[in-house]
């Protein structure tokens, strides 16, 4: 029985650590994957549209190829991975009284960790790869956070909705396919979007935020303050939606984890 | 023995909904207009068939469902369930599985972990205890959930089957575990099929039949009326 928030916080963390231990001891490489999955994905890109079909979207393509596909990775393996959270869950759903919400969040916070060492390599390589840093590379950190909200909001969203309809899992799938190839990984919206649509295309977040990423990381200029505010009042919205509606179902999720 | 009472139901009724497609769902009533009283230091044993609700009742007590229609009302600060479902992480390893149930049952961290060579002990694991739970056997998992359950202090202690599990060696030691914790004062609501047990421990009983109350006394009452009803079955 959870006595506190407090209790549940430490709960939260003490289970984040274990599971991550658990996690690398699976794999020979262990910890490495963490770093090492995100760069052969770069490198399978960098493959197929650097070298077969030769794009190149402005600057160098190894990092605008990186400032894409990492801060997108990020959002589409911690969504994918909190969709299927409650039900795999549900050994503890069914025995111990606990908020649902905890389950896509401790997914969320395991994906988090992750990713603070691939940020890390990231910055490392691109410094390495002979980028010029700025102080506006400071900046960058605002870009991780909005993004932090909008994986919140939508592991939230996707977690809750799958308990009562398992054929949701497919869509997420499709969705993340469809996510990657219109977010301007590969391509350079500017290029290849008419003039009159490209508001249009920065309307999706994950294209917003991998254009503010490339726009500190490439171009040494500050982000657009204006869509991070958005993105972020409209993932809290959405963070604080979604807890109500957790904490209204909560039972309804206890009894859909044993059926 | 106080009378004072630990948990208190009037009226409880839970449903459960199926699904079959979009538009077709079915419910099916687990438990309805289910009312008793549990008193402090008291043992309880819950008995009926297979599907009879007695499950789904522990976990109105625990407070995992709330109930559809009803009320609980809860006089103690903490209650734990144990069932052989029990949440276990099969990736890891069974203590970091103890330290996470003990949390869940209450305990702070330091605490658990204080008491976690203790649990390991009880439970009989040895070196197994550091191997991932994927490799336990229902036997061992079983165990262990007891041991951390028996090892932390709750006010209510919800056991649902897990007595009759393990090996004869494990299940002496476990009712002996119990019988402790009985004429210690905890309060327990106990779920069986074994009828000498339930005889032993239980100061009260309850049949549960297709989710309503068919009889509470004594357990000599209740079990007599019980095995005749399943005789006139046969």
């Amino acid at each position: 029985m959870i006595k506190s928030n407090r209790h549940l916080i430490e709960i939260f963390f003490t289970k984040l650590v274990f599971n991550l231990r658990s996690e690398a001891s699976e794999t020979y490489l262990g910890y490495i994957w963490w770093v090492l999955e995100p760069v052969l994905y770069v490198a399978v890109l960098y493959l197929v549209f650097g070298t077969f079909l030769g794009f190149r979207g402005g600057g160098d393509f190894v990092v605008f190829l990186i400032c894409g596909k990492i801060p997108f990775l990020w959002f589409s393996k911690s969504v994918t991975h909190s969709s299927n959270s409650i039900m795999a869950g549900r050994g503890l759903i069914d025995q111990v009284v606990i908020p649902k919400a905890f389950f896509p969040l401790l997914v969320v916070f395991r994906d988090l960790v992750k990713q603070f060492f691939v940020f890390f390599l990231m910055i490392v390589f691109l410094l390495l790869y002979g980028l010029e840093p700025s102080l506006n590379w400071f900046l960058l950190v605002f870009v991780f956070l909005t993004e932090l909200l909008l994986i919140i909001a939508f592991s939230l969203l996707v977690a809750a909705i799958i308990p009562f309809l398992p054929d949701f899992k497919f869509i997420v799938a499709t969705g993340m396919m469809l996510l990657m190839f219109s977010s301007g990984i590969f391509f350079s919206y500017k290029d290849v979007i008419l003039e009159k649509h490209q508001s249009l295309f920065l309307m999706n977040p994950i294209a917003n935020l991998i254009k503010n990423s490339r726009q500190v990381l490439m171009d040494n200029l500050p982000p657009d303050w204006l869509a991070l505010a958005s993105i972020s009042f409209f993932s809290l919205v959405l963070i604080v939606v979604m807890l109500a509606i957790y904490r209204k179902a909560d039972t309804t999720y206890a009894k859909l984890a044993v059926q | 023995m106080s009378t004072d009472n630990i948990i208190e139901l009037k009226n409880v009724g839970v449903t459960y909904r199926q699904r079959h497609s979009f538009f077709r769902h079915t419910s099916f009533e687990a438990l309805h207009d289910v009312s008793f009283t549990v008193q402090k230091g008291e043992t309880l044993g819950i008995i009926g068939l297979n599907g009879c609700g007695k499950s789904t009742l522990l976990k109105v007590l625990s407070s995992v469902y709330h109930p559809d229609q009803g009320e609980v009302i809860w006089h103690c600060k903490s209650v734990s369930l144990l069932s052989l479902g029990l949440g276990f992480d099969p990736q890891l390893s069974g203590r970091n599985n103890a330290v996470i149930l003990g949390m869940f049952l209450g305990a702070e961290k330091h605490e658990v972990q204080k008491k976690l060579d203790e649990i390991v002990e009880f439970s009989g694991l040895g070196s197994f205890a550091v191997e991932p739970m994927k490799t336990y056997s229902s036997g061992m998992r079983a165990r262990l959930g007891f041991s951390v359950a028996v090892k932390m202090q709750a006010d209510l202690l919800l056991i649902d089957e897990t007595l009759s599990v393990g090996d004869a060696q494990f299940k002496k030691k476990a009712e002996a575990a119990m019988l402790d914790k009985i004429r210690s004062n905890q309060s327990v609501v106990l779920v069986s099929h074994a009828m000498g047990q339930i005889r032993r421990l239980c100061n009260r009983v309850l049949w549960l039949d297709n989710g309503t109350t068919k009889m509470m006394d004594e357990p000599a009452v209740v079990i007599k009326e019980y095995e005749n009803s399943l005789g006139l079955q046969k």
